[in-house]
């Protein structure tokens, strides 16, 4: 597109040190039904195109939504001017970015179904049908199916040659059914919370037997008593479950820019500081956190980010130790390295890149253990489904989660159902008390599709990934 | 953006039963400052054009940031296909008719006249002062210009146009760490200076932090911490959701299900408060009391379900919480103990039919005892269930605006529920 070679000439001649232009255009569409009726039923185009120009030490950003020679070059003079005041405040602060080389690549994400091609009536029924089978179940008061399906289309250019045209896509299907009882309500959720997949996925997942699933769950649940009074115990976590639980006390502490205090007035800072780095015991020696925008069927596998930068995989945690953090070009010659993980990635064409969590996930067990295994082996304890209440502090070290579904584990065996279970644990105490991790076959990816941070706010996807796992000795109790 | 181009266009080729258009604009700038330099500077406008349609009770609807006629015809196309396809929905509402919109003054020409390089100077003046302190400063300094319109094929018209300046700055000296922002729809009220020394004062306040154990105590509340918990409260109360049984509110209308003490309002008479005049269903915005006295008076209730139950249709529009005389020094000599709690953060729920909520304090927490301050401790998280937090009021500061639009007083409230805490 004659834009690319437009902007990024007109930036060099104002005198960039760097400059990139993303034209992009992203699709989404949202199907809402609750009971039956369609709440919402929209799709949405944004195009346009954000250009940031590096200068003096200092970024400028400015976007558009208007195609036009004029346009693109008001853009960039726009951009330009931004840095140049930026720069006037970073005289004795300077940024630099880390060195990359050009390359010229395309990267789409693999599908076998076009997701937006699939006709609405098609997607409808499905959702009406999985409704309908919630809605059977006596003491079901809600039943809500929520479908998203989102579509990045990218033309990336920079002044050092790079030319780029990027597709991406994802699917993201949630039910939830909601049971009242009494003077009580408890909902259960089906949420693997997004995956860069086609609507081949929506077909193989049997959404039908999944709403019986939750139906029949929620109402277990409901019906479910309370853990009484916070005691130590342990806990084995799902897959699914630890993916959030991984996002908020392994994903975000190693963001680099957290790292640095860039996110110190919104998002939160980091204990996990530079000079922990191939030092500090983050877990046990079992826990192996790899960072992998490569992932297949990633949320973040996008073959390049937003800096132009390949997508890599490394490790963030190696036998417990914190090893790498994920960076940027302009965060990672902050702590002296001369490469960047390739973690810079924005929402919209309308959002400056900012430092993201890559996909992030725990290595499974090197021993052959099974979640039934794991479960015998373990005298007194909850086993946790799902994902539920969730909050961190600033620094990412003390927590509280909650979760879906909940059985209490007596002597070996799932005792009895539970609801309103919380745990609380803090950072490095939670991952050093991992005690056991099963092995690869039970090793599931789990999706993160609303990330949020930065301001203004942005919303970001990743996968995690884990097998069950063991936690002992943590805080477990029933919520008032 | 040519409105009238856009709106015309709708009204010529748009041949369903009936249609929502709603148009906004917004010119933004944005610099983002860490640790005393600029990370990030941003500005643009974002245009966004949604047409809902419905043919008989069968609705679509399509979102563009394109206004050329190729792409109307497009939203156009997308929405009636949509709609084409789309079941009959047993809960559909035909768009709103003529209403009387009440005029609102969101907008403020100083601030949509605000330059970047006027920004930039904050900036740097909040930087230098950090640096003769030998601190750092990061926070985010922000102006928005913005137009909405709304038209619906019943006759809805409404317009909006609004204007808003924040500017944030959390300090960090040492170990200590603490935060002071201005968000209103006017830029001439805000001062640095003023700022500035609140911020420094609240940091030199915060030094020789002790350690604090967990419990329920006495806290007050500045305005800051206790938005961030009405906010949450205030997404609870929703009349459907309660009337179906998954709130803490059910059955609870017209009971006094709060303590007395507390009164949480909407309001089109507080000019400082910013204040949409419609909501996206077209429902004027009008004075309304949600609690008053303790009195659960009314919930947010959509069209649909207002309709179904025979009550009127509402949202909240604004925060407006009365306050009282009592100054912080006051509170301290109303209880033997308790903690100044500046802000929360993480803030979520527990539990949705207890209403129970779980978060961290942030940004500073003090500890007074024998009705003065004693020094700083660490911060805390709470489980606590905020309606019922209103029934252990004490007393009631005077209110002032938190953000643009919420106004809410400093509260001191007994034997808050704080369940762990942090080394920092």
């Amino acid at each position: 597109m004659k834009y690319l070679d437009l902007a990024m000439n007109a930036a060099a001649s104002l005198g960039a040190e760097y400059a990139d232009i993303r034209i992009q255009k992203t699709t989404d569409q949202v199907i809402y039904l609750q009971n039956l009726s369609l709440k919402h039923t929209n799709t949405e185009v944004l195009y346009g195109y954000g250009i940031r120009v590096f200068k003096d030490g200092a970024w400028g950003f400015a976007h558009s939504n208007v195609f036009s020679d004029e346009a693109v070059l008001a853009t960039v003079q726009k951009a330009v001017e931004i840095a140049a005041l930026s720069a006037s405040v970073n005289k004795n602060k300077k940024l630099r970015l880390a060195p990359e080389r050009s390359y010229i690549a395309s990267y789409k994400t693999p599908v076998k179904i076009e997701s937006l091609d699939v006709p609405l009536h098609e997607k409808v029924e499905l959702m009406m049908e999985v409704n309908r089978t919630m809605m059977a179940y006596e003491g079901i008061k809600q039943a809500v199916f929520y479908l998203v399906i989102h579509k990045d289309e990218k033309l990336f250019a920079s002044t050092l040659g790079t030319r780029l045209d990027i597709t991406t896509q994802f699917i993201d299907p949630m039910i939830i059914a909601t049971a009242v009882l009494g003077s009580d309500s408890q909902s259960r959720t089906f949420d693997e919370g997004g995956r860069a997949v086609g609507w081949e996925w929506i077909e193989s997942l049997n959404l039908i037997d999944k709403a019986k699933q939750i139906a029949e769950e929620a109402l277990i649940k409901v019906k479910a008593d309370v853990l009484g009074p916070e005691e130590r115990r342990s806990l084995i976590l799902d897959p699914n479950h630890l993916g959030l639980t991984m996002h908020e006390s392994v994903g975000h502490p190693t963001e680099l820019d957290r790292v640095l205090g860039w996110e110190a007035d919104y998002a939160g800072i980091s204990f996990a500081t530079p000079e922990k780095l191939k030092n500090y015991r983050y877990g046990s020696e079992i826990v192996n956190f790899v960072g992998d925008n490569t992932l297949s069927e990633g949320l973040a596998t996008h073959g390049f980010d937003d800096d132009g930068v390949p997508g890599q995989k490394w490790h963030i945690i190696k036998d417990g130790i914190l090893n790498e953090y994920g960076s940027t070009r302009d965060t990672a010659m902050e702590i002296g390295l001369n490469y960047s993980r390739g973690c810079n990635r924005a929402t919209y064409y309308y959002d400056q890149p900012i430092n993201r969590i890559p996909n992030l996930y725990l290595l499974p067990g090197t021993k052959p253990l099974t979640p039934g295994e794991l479960i015998a082996d373990t005298e007194d304890g909850v086993y946790i489904q799902g994902r539920g209440s969730f909050s961190i502090d600033q620094h990412r070290v003390n927590f509280q989660f909650g979760g879906d579904f909940f059985w209490e584990i007596k002597n070996g065996k799932l005792f009895r159902p539970l609801k309103k279970v919380i745990y609380k644990s803090c950072n490095p105490e939670f991952w050093n008390s991992c005690d056991a991790i099963c092995d690869q076959r039970f090793w599931q990816p789990f999706g993160v599709v609303n990330c949020g941070k930065g301001q203004p706010s942005q919303s970001a996807r990743m996968t995690h990934g884990s097998a069950p796992a063991r936690f002992r000795n943590i805080r477990v109790g029933g919520s008032q | 953006m040519n409105i009238e181009r856009i709106a015309e266009y709708i009204k010529k080729h748009c041949s369903t039963d009936d249609y929502s258009l709603h148009i906004s604009n917004w010119d933004s700038h944005q610099t983002r400052f860490a640790q005393n330099g600029i990370t990030q500077h941003m500005a643009g406008e974002k245009l966004d054009i949604s047409l809902n349609v419905s043919f008989g009770t069968r609705s679509g609807s399509c979102t563009i940031n394109q206004n050329d006629e190729q792409s109307l015809a497009y939203l156009l196309k997308t929405a009636e296909d949509i709609a084409r396809l789309a079941p009959e929905d047993p809960e559909f509402m035909p768009s709103a008719g003529q209403a009387s919109v009440p005029k609102v003054d969101n907008c403020d020409e100083e601030t949509k006249n605000l330059q970047p390089a006027q920004m930039v100077e904050i900036v740097q003046q909040a930087i230098d002062k950090a640096n003769a302190i030998d601190a750092t400063v990061s926070g985010m300094t922000e102006k928005h210009y913005g137009q909405s319109f709304m038209f619906t094929k019943n006759g809805f018209v409404g317009s909006n146009e609004s204007t808003n300046f924040g500017h944030s700055m959390t300090l960090k000296k040492g170990s200590v760490e603490t935060k002071v922002d201005y968000d209103a729809k006017r830029f001439a009220p805000f001062s640095l200076e003023r700022d500035f020394s609140r911020l420094a004062a609240q940091a030199r306040s915060l030094e020789g932090m002790q350690s604090f154990e967990p419990q329920k105590i006495a806290v007050i509340l500045r305005p800051g911490a206790l938005q961030e918990l009405m906010w949450f409260m205030g997404w609870m109360m929703n009349r459907r959701q309660s009337d179906e049984g998954f709130t803490p509110f059910t059955d609870q209308l017209g009971k006094e299900f709060f303590g007395e003490k507390f009164s949480w309002y909407s309001t089109l008479n507080r000019p400082e408060l910013a204040a949409s005049p419609y909501n996206g269903e077209g429902i004027p915005s009008e004075e309304i009391a949600w609690v008053e006295n303790g009195v659960l008076k009314n919930m947010p209730t959509n069209r649909y379900w207002a309709k179904k139950v025979g009550a009127k249709p509402a949202s909240v529009f604004n925060v407006y919480i009365p306050g009282g005389n009592a100054s912080e020094e006051d509170m301290m000599k109303l209880v033997p103990r308790g903690l100044i709690i500046n802000r929360f953060w993480y803030i979520r729920t527990v539990d949705a039919k207890s209403g129970e909520l779980t978060g961290m304090t942030r940004d500073g927490v003090l500890y007074f005892e024998d009705g003065k301050v004693k020094h700083a401790i660490n911060n805390l998280r709470f489980n606590e269930i905020p309606h019922d937090a209103t029934r252990r009021i004490l007393a009631l500061g005077a209110t002032e605006l938190a953000s643009s639009s919420v106004c809410v007083p400093t509260m001191l409230i007994d034997g808050f529920n704080f369940v762990d805490k942090t080394s920092f």
